[in-house]
């Protein structure tokens, strides 16, 4: 037995024991991992605001501020993740051709949807819980949204109620709903998102048995397994323990949705032709190309490599959105190029409310549109109506 | 008394150093079925691998490890949206024999090997995920104990090219088996060899229950089978332990359905990791996918209940995909479902 040992046997004073401690503790080795190395100011271990130079470099600071499980719960994607990354590998399947001649300043990247005068055709995607991401959520969301006069889609599942955040700021709103299978639920919902002044309702239709299968998510949960009680979840409403809360979705749905709409009603999730027409005929005004950010169906496409198939599919009849992977102006232009009427961000405007609040919001709008132009300016169009399928080469797999 | 920073520095380090951390292996050697994490906790059937990996000496472990999943992911699903699946239901009939699901625990042999329960760990875990199960005639246990071991079907495996494979076959079929698994195309020790056919129409002839040729990777091969009298195929490589075979059991599928045009059930092996792989196959024509590795990754760390679980993971995730891409009904499934990278 060691000194230490028989200094406690023979009893110890109140000071001898925080001596002890302290003296321990200045020579800790973690202590001394945390002592700066250098000169206070001549370095900084995070980007700055002013130091960013484009969206991705909001990632790792919305990832260093949010607790790890926002974190996990926001990165991830469904399973195996491959619609998740196969997102992203589709911008390098389309290359961007053409022409200069035109001056970033004298890009105007205007346009019009049901209506409304946009400035851009940028707009902010419906993400739930946006709280988790900074204390403003959805209300820094929204001002953000209106200083830049951008179009913000206010997800069902945020943690402001709708007409709170109607009230914080005065730019154009969307309304995007989860139906229920009860329609009077959907009724007052879409009264009440109505009435506050809602431009559209988006419907999203996609998770229809998927719901919250991110493995990276459920594994980690910040740090904290959780048992997945597959074998116990009380009620199983099959015998294949699907939860079933979304797998009544039929066609329908709109049809009945229709007559609660005074306003435009979009259908959010769309992947293919077929479903762009099955739209037409259930009375939906207009289309989000989605795969919910590689959140629904994994193995599922890339929503740019089908989105011509559903440009194609509506012809003009009605507008087609997309979102699910867009980080960069050039993103934007190669949707745009290959038939979009606008792009949704959805990761990207989490990861500036997540890095710096409202103003990190704000600087990511103003980014990827301040891109958009420069990228119009390089192949050589002025305005959107400008922008054709000539400007892309694609070479989907 | 004075204490130093350096003695209470090292007297903190002996204490830390001789801590029994919970969780913590006490001994050195010897399976770590401490490190494990609690088997509801697994999210997929691939982290069952690694927990395997902790229970197994380094070289019984490589025998049931990896897999190729490059044709996997040439493979895009085109979903049909907003189909009704309330009603979502995966059976399907094999052999007069309604499934659960499309989803059966396929030959391994020596499975004492991996856990002290072996194949009837498998049997008890298989059954209570209501999954069929093919025992093989290298098993740790006689077929008759397999067999009672399991509430749901059991099928059994023998090589062709064993000069036992009649006597095996008796016995299993003798135990209550329900059908007859014969293996082509490799021997019980594992080596490459050529096909006696004639020795596989004994077999068909010799036993009263369905005959299904495992080890087809070819239309020529599949077209033999069905004139050999086989009652099913397994589109395999054998787990690609044999070589030879540059594409795997999934590429070759599409044209030996078409060419068996549905004569006959196809079933398929070969690196099924998901629930959308078994999708995949299934709307490749495949009736039903056997899995093998992925059981056995359960049954080595966990014994029945980590069969159970990887066999219930692998038919909650096929039931969602199945919903998510609007075929609620196993004969909802269609070809259309599946795009290949052209590329």
């Amino acid at each position: 037995m060691g000194k230490a040992e028989h200094a406690w046997r023979r009893g110890f004073s109140r000071r001898q024991a925080i001596a002890g401690l302290g003296s321990f503790l200045a020579a800790s080795p973690l202590l001394h991992a945390q002592r700066d190395p250098w000169p206070l100011g001549s370095h900084r271990r995070f980007m700055g605001f002013d130091e960013i130079r484009d969206v991705f470099d909001f990632e790792p600071l919305f990832r260093a501020n949010v607790p790890l499980s926002t974190y996990d719960y926001s990165a991830h994607g469904t399973e195996s993740e491959f619609t998740l990354y196969r997102n992203r590998d589709a911008f390098d399947w389309v290359q961007l051709v053409g022409g200069g001649g035109v001056a970033p300043a004298a890009v105007d990247t205007s346009t019009e949807l049901f209506g409304h005068a946009m400035p851009s055709p940028i707009m902010l995607a419906p993400t739930s819980r946006q709280r988790d991401l900074h204390p403003d959520g959805e209300l820094g969301m929204y001002r953000a949204a209106t200083t830049t006069a951008t179009t913000m889609i206010v997800s069902n599942a945020s943690s402001f109620p709708y007409t709170r955040i109607a009230e914080e700021a005065d730019g154009p709103l969307w309304y995007q709903r989860y139906a229920t299978r009860e329609l009077d639920p959907n009724r007052e919902a879409l009264d009440a998102g109505q009435e506050a002044g809602a431009q559209t309702i988006v419907v999203t239709i996609d998770q229809q048995a998927t719901l919250y299968e991110r493995d990276l998510h459920v594994r980690h949960l910040g740090g904290r397994p959780r048992e997945v009680t597959r074998r116990t979840r009380p009620n199983p409403p099959n015998p294949y323990r699907v939860g079933a809360g979304r797998l009544w979705y039929e066609w329908k749905l709109f049809d009945d949705l229709k007559p609660m709409c005074q306003v435009p009603m979009l259908a959010k999730g769309i992947l293919t032709g077929e479903g762009a027409k099955k739209c037409l005929e259930h009375g939906v005004d207009g289309i989000i190309v989605s795969n919910h950010g590689g959140r629904s169906l994994d193995y599922g496409p890339s929503t740019l490599e089908v989105l011509e198939e559903v440009v194609d599919a509506v012809g003009d009849q009605i507008p087609v959105i997309i979102d699910s992977g867009f980080r960069r102006g050039t993103d934007v232009l190669k949707a745009l190029a290959l038939g979009a009427d606008a792009v949704c961000l959805g990761r990207a405007s989490r990861w500036g409310l997540g890095a710096f609040g409202e103003p990190g919001a704000q600087k990511v709008i103003e980014m990827i549109n301040a891109e958009l132009r420069q990228a119009m300016a390089s192949v050589g169009a002025a305005t959107l109506a400008d922008i054709n399928r000539t400007m892309v080469k694609t070479n989907f797999p | 008394m004075t204490v130093d920073r350096r003695e209470s520095l090292r007297t903190f380090g002996a204490f830390v150093a001789g801590a029994a951390a919970p969780g913590q292996p006490t001994s050195s050697g010897g399976p770590q079925t401490g490190l494990l994490a609690p088997v509801l906790e697994l999210v997929n059937a691939t982290e069952f691998e690694s927990m395997a990996r902790l229970v197994l000496p380094p070289a019984r472990y490589q025998t049931i490890s990896g897999g190729h999943r490059r044709s996997f992911d040439k493979m895009t699903f085109r979903q049909r949206l907003m189909v009704y699946a309330m009603d979502l239901d995966l059976t399907t009939e094999l052999f007069g024999y309604e499934m659960f699901a499309p989803i059966i625990v396929g030959p391994v042999a020596n499975q004492g090997d991996l856990h002290a329960d072996g194949e009837l760990g498998t049997a008890r875990g298989a059954a209570a995920a209501k999954a069929i199960m093919v025992a093989t005639s290298e098993s740790s246990h006689p077929i008759d104990q397999i067999v009672s071991a399991s509430g749901e079907p059991v099928w059994s495996q023998v090589y062709a090219a064993s000069g036992r494979a009649g006597d095996d076959a008796a016995r299993a079929v003798a135990a209550g088996c329900k059908a007859l698994c014969v293996t082509i195309g490799v021997s019980p020790d594992g080596a490459p060899i050529a096909t006696n056919w004639d020795a596989v129409q004994q077999l068909t002839l010799a036993v009263n229950v369905p005959v299904v040729v495992k080890g087809i990777m070819s239309v020529g091969d599949a077209r033999t089978a069905l004139e050999r009298g086989a009652d099913g195929l397994v589109v395999s490589n054998h787990g690609g332990v044999v070589g030879g075979h540059s594409a795997l059991p999934v590429d070759v599928l599409p044209a030996v359905a078409d060419a068996v045009n549905g004569q006959v059930p196809i079933l398929v092996d070969g690196s099924f990791r998901r629930g959308t792989d078994v999708l995949k196959g299934l709307a490749l024509g495949a009736t039903a996918v056997m899995v093998a590795r992925p059981p056995m990754w359960g049954l080595a760390a966990y014994g029945a209940e980590g069969v159970q679980t990887v066999v219930e993971i692998l038919q909650t995730e096929l039931a969602r995909n199945m919903a998510m891409s609007g075929r609620p009904t196993i004969s909802m499934i269609d070809r259309e479902l599946v795009r290949f990278d052209k590329w």
